[in-house]
């Protein structure tokens, strides 16, 4: 195939959008995570690698850390086992089934800040709707403190996640079911195959493609969950909830850290790099080419 | 045929090279002084247009009107006005007011911000400015650095729980001297079927109410100045102590349930709906709250957290909404007008009886009941708030935090010790 | 049988899950805060709209309105046309280099906001685009370029390359092949795209807060951001501003559904 330079003008203009306000600001985020400054001050000092130092080593940051791939691997888990099912349960198009997808998918027209006011009211222990509800229905014993406890506010948040996103990744899956050949079920079915030795043999092999998309989407999106958490929990109660965005955020606002807070991102960067990359390897080696 | 070789290199030096031109030579320095786009512009009398910046968006419509009147007065200057709630404050304001595109004028809070504001060297001089004598000098202290005034707060905050007068009377009530009377009182309300305290354990109630809590255990007024220097600690006696109170009125049910999963509004409205008997915020709140719920009377109370012949303190206050003129702004002549003008006891009178905050302005006549409620204790024995002493933000959220790992179910010892873990790294460089 | 009625219980548990939460924030918004408060889940009596009058009449709420049209609009079509080059110049030159551009973009996706939103702040700043939508725009196309070269790729990389090839082979240029061919042959991708893209920056809330300045600027979830401060325990005078910032994706989207809904398949067709 012949290519023409004039192809080199059509990256032109947003290339250099790109690299000047996003890959530079991003180059010196990454700068700044080498010095001490304080994110006011005019002026800053270099400080080797003090900032990752320090960083790794810090308590806070492991918690974030922890959180993070729990949070992560909750989120992925519930999010693709749910929007895999609604899509198994509404790939025919029929009337119905396209106001249900519709339906699912409304949430993620939401803007996350609205999405954490809504969810805040629902948690809430004394007036929300949710323990209101389950006292009504005589549960009172299942009426827990979503977002106070500790051990819980964290899934609580996680489930929120889901909520917002989950209708987002069944339009993909319902996608993927889509672009699998009917053939191949008629000859499965002929072959004797049962619905889940159906499922085993075709349909998720052939959905691998979709299922790479939403994998890769759900965790770039469950480790970036930066505005919901800060309107829900702002990290709390005790750390319970900080992750490592909110963790970046509060280093360099809260505690006028910008240089360790850089540090910070750029380790995030790294690790999501690295879980992306992992990811997509692993979901390659078993694709099926049709 | 592929790409032309000699093309893809020039293409990419080309695109580096805008990259820095666009870049500046920029460097080094973060907050370089920008050049001004409107130099040419600022000629004799041509308006000027100052940005105000701060986070108090309850009181946008009485300052609009105190703006009116300002411009009014200053044809020649424009206010502009601008709020974020406090959580986002801290981000948004920090970009803004490094390189003095906005908030000319500005609000920042003491301690953790303050310092880091004057560190960076953002505060213009007040000192000597004929507006400061309009100030209750006592009051303006934490604006205060190194001998120079360089913010001055304006409005003055007791810290101290809010309660619901006529509830109290209904069972016959009055605020107690001691922590057994305090127990006793809450012991009291709860078995009425009263939630004692209603408590924002989600956001604002742990560094609230840790300062009433903490008044009398404080072995000095710097303790907490003193856990930023490593010479003392959170594992000491007095914060132990403090926490293991806060573990006794949870334990008793004395907050509401879930107490920690409660946010600031949600607490708010069980004090509003007259289903609790006090909420455990500060003064600012009392206008709020009798904007929705005009029947209430409102009084503060602080919890003795000692013997009565042992208590140093009643309660605390704090000065705050720190005004500064911004050192990087291009008007610091017409900024110190538009504080000058905020500080006459006229406006600092409308200003608060609109907004229902009391400030450090003297002479200031106040109407309202709640007001007056508050301005009572410009008389009694006020400690400054001992969380603001504290201008380590980290140290600061684990100091809350810990309070938030007692309430959760932990031993005030472990709660301390994980607390002061965190405050030894931060100290350690 | 069975499982046809499992089928519709488990569907409809998940409708009531997504409509239930969005239902009461709608009544509440029709509440006073006094029936609010006693009775959050009933329907509101008296049925008030005050709050929206109220909220209509203290804040310049359509001004809100018109900002974040253009803000949106004008950041969508620059959006769509630069990430409709790049994706189109991408899918002809194909082969590695393709590739390595494409992983360019790509690597933007996973870098958090938190990582450059302050060098990005210092930079508009020293461009002098501070408090203006055009810089805004600017800023925000920018940042939004991976996702957009991620999804249009996808689409560019489905168009026939026989056709393209027919054309090329007849003489015409490259441009004349993107204008003639390409663009009109991926409008509906575009449209998905754009969809897709709008709703991002309907709702986005960081840049805007970083850059803008002036009231008469805001777009409307900062100035819902704002109420927040303004209306501190005012739960329905908070949920009125969400209904209020929502409803206009709410009714694109009942309306340009398939398009909202193409969008996020998008990727996943080149798989």
């Amino acid at each position: 195939m012949r290519r023409s330079p004039v192809l080199w003008l059509f990256l032109l203009p947003g290339t250099l959008l790109y690299l000047v306000l996003f890959i530079y600001p991003t180059l010196s985020g990454m700068f700044y995570s080498f010095t001490d400054w304080d994110g006011v001050s005019p002026s800053y000092r270099m400080v080797g690698a003090a900032n990752y130092k320090e960083t790794l080593e810090s308590i806070v940051f492991r918690k974030a850390f922890i959180n993070n791939v729990k949070f992560m691997l909750v989120v992925v888990l519930f999010q693709t086992l749910l929007s895999l099912g609604l899509a198994m349960l509404l790939a025919r198009n029929s009337r119905i089934h396209v106001l249900l997808r519709a339906l699912y998918f409304f949430p993620t027209v939401l803007s996350s800040v609205s999405v954490g006011l809504i969810w805040s009211f629902v948690y809430d222990p004394s007036i929300g709707l949710l323990n209101l509800s389950l006292q009504k229905a005589g549960l009172e014993s299942l009426a827990l403190s979503w977002t106070g406890d500790a051990g819980l506010a964290l899934y609580s948040i996680a489930a929120v996640q889901v909520w917002a996103h989950a209708g987002q990744m069944m339009i993909v899956f319902i996608a993927g079911l889509h672009s699998i050949p009917a053939e191949l079920y008629e000859a499965a079915r002929i072959d004797g195959g049962g619905r889940w030795q159906i499922f085993r043999k075709v349909t998720w092999p052939l959905l691998a493609p979709s299922a790479t998309i939403v994998l890769a989407y759900t965790t770039i999106q469950s480790f970036k969950a930066f505005d919901l958490i800060f309107t829900m929990t702002d990290g709390g109660p005790n750390y319970a909830t900080e992750i490592l965005t909110t963790y970046i955020y509060h280093q360099a606002f809260g505690s006028y850290k910008f240089g360790s807070a850089a540090a910070g991102s750029m380790l995030f960067l790294i690790l999501l790099s690295v879980l992306t990359a992992l990811q997509f390897r692993a979901l390659r080696a078993d694709r099926v080419s049709y | 045929m592929p790409i032309q070789p000699k093309f893809t290199p020039v293409l990419l030096a080309a695109a580096v090279l805008s990259v820095s031109l666009l870049a500046g030579c920029g460097g080094g320095t973060a907050g370089q002084t920008a050049p001004s786009a409107g130099d040419g512009k600022q000629a004799a009398s041509a308006p000027v247009t100052l940005s105000f910046l701060h986070w108090r968006g309850e009181d946008v419509k009485s300052l609009n009107g105190l703006i009116e009147k300002f411009q009014q007065e200053n044809p020649n200057i424009r206010v502009e006005m601008q709020t974020m709630p406090s959580d986002q404050y801290q981000s948004g304001a920090q970009a803004k007011l490094t390189d003095g595109s906005s908030g000319d004028v500005f609000a920042s809070s003491p301690g953790a911000q303050f310092e880091a504001l004057a560190k960076a060297g953002l505060f213009t001089d007040l000192t000597g400015e004929s507006f400061l004598s309009n100030f209750n000098e006592s009051l303006i202290g934490p604006g205060k650095k190194d001998g120079k005034q360089l913010a001055v707060p304006f409005q003055l905050v007791y810290n101290d729980p809010i309660y619901n007068v006529k509830l109290f009377e209904k069972y016959g009530l009055t605020p107690p001297k001691d922590w057994e009377g305090f127990l006793a009182l809450c012991a009291k309300l709860k078995e009425a079927g009263v939630i004692p305290i209603a408590f924002a354990g989600a956001d604002i109630g742990p560094g609230q109410f840790m300062n009433t809590m903490v008044m009398n255990n404080l072995p000095s007024d710097d303790a907490f100045v003193q856990v930023g220097e490593g010479k003392a600690k959170l594992t000491d006696e007095w914060w132990v102590k403090t926490l293991s109170q806060f573990k006794e009125l949870n334990d008793k049910g004395y907050f509401q349930p879930n107490a920690l999963g409660t946010k600031d509004a949600a607490a708010g409205a069980l004090f509003i709906q007259e289903k609790a008997a006090m909420l455990a915020s500060g003064s600012y709140q009392l206008a709020q709250n009798k904007k929705q719920n005009p029947n209430l009377e409102q009084k503060l109370l602080a919890p003795i957290t000692v013997a009565a012949d042992k208590a140093k303190y009643e309660g605390v206050h704090t000065s705050t909404f720190l005004l500064a003129v911004n050192s990087k702004s291009k008007h610091p002549a017409e900024a110190k007008k538009f504080i000058e003008f905020l500080s006459r006891k006229e406006t600092a009178g409308t200003y608060a009886n609109e907004t229902g905050q009391n400030v450090t302005v003297k002479e200031v006549q106040y109407t309202s009941k709640e007001l007056l409620a508050a301005g009572e204790w410009s008389s009694k024995k006020t400690i400054f708030q001992p969380r603001f002493t504290i201008t380590n933000g980290e140290i600061q959220k684990a100091v809350t935090g810990s309070i938030q790992a007692v309430l959760g179910g932990k031993s005030p010892e472990d709660a301390a010790k994980e607390a002061q873990a965190i405050v030894d790294q931060q100290i350690k460089k | 049988m069975l499982i046809n009625s499992l089928r519709r219980t488990l569907l409809l548990l998940y409708a009531a899950v997504i409509i239930i939460p969005l239902y009461i924030v709608l009544v509440s918004a029709f509440k006073t805060p006094g029936t609010f408060f006693a009775k959050p889940l009933s329907w509101p009596s008296p049925f008030t709209v005050e709050n929206f009058t109220t909220m209509f009449q203290s804040q310049p709420m359509w001004r809100y309105f018109a900002n974040s049209a253009g803000v949106t609009l004008g950041t969508v079509l620059l959006e769509l046309l630069l990430g409709s080059m790049i994706a189109y110049a991408i899918a002809r030159l194909g082969g590695k280099l393709g590739k390595g551009l494409f992983l360019l973009y790509l690597a933007g996706l996973i870098v958090p906001s938190q990582v450059n939103m302050l060098p990005i702040y210092a930079l508009v700043h020293r461009l002098g685009w501070t408090d203006e939508h055009g810089g805004l725009i600017l800023v925000t196309a920018a940042l939004l370029l991976p996702l957009t070269v991620f999804l249009l790729t996808g689409f560019m990389g489905l168009l026939s390359k026989e056709i393209l090839e027919a054309a090329s082979i007849d003489g015409a240029g490259e441009w004349t092949l993107y204008t003639r061919f390409a663009l009109p042959l991926s409008a509906p991708s575009l449209a998905a795209a754009a969809a897709f893209l709008f709703v991002m920056v309907w709702n986005d809330l960081l840049l805007p807060m970083l850059l803008l300045n002036g009231k008469s600027k805001l777009t409307l979830p900062l100035a819902m951001l704002q109420f927040r401060g303004e209306y501190v325990t005012d739960y329905p005078m908070l949920l009125t501003g969400v209904v209020v910032t929502s409803l206009p994706m709410a009714l694109l989207f009942i309306f340009l559904q398939r398009f909202f809904v193409a969008g996020m398949t998008a990727g996943s067709l080149k798989g």
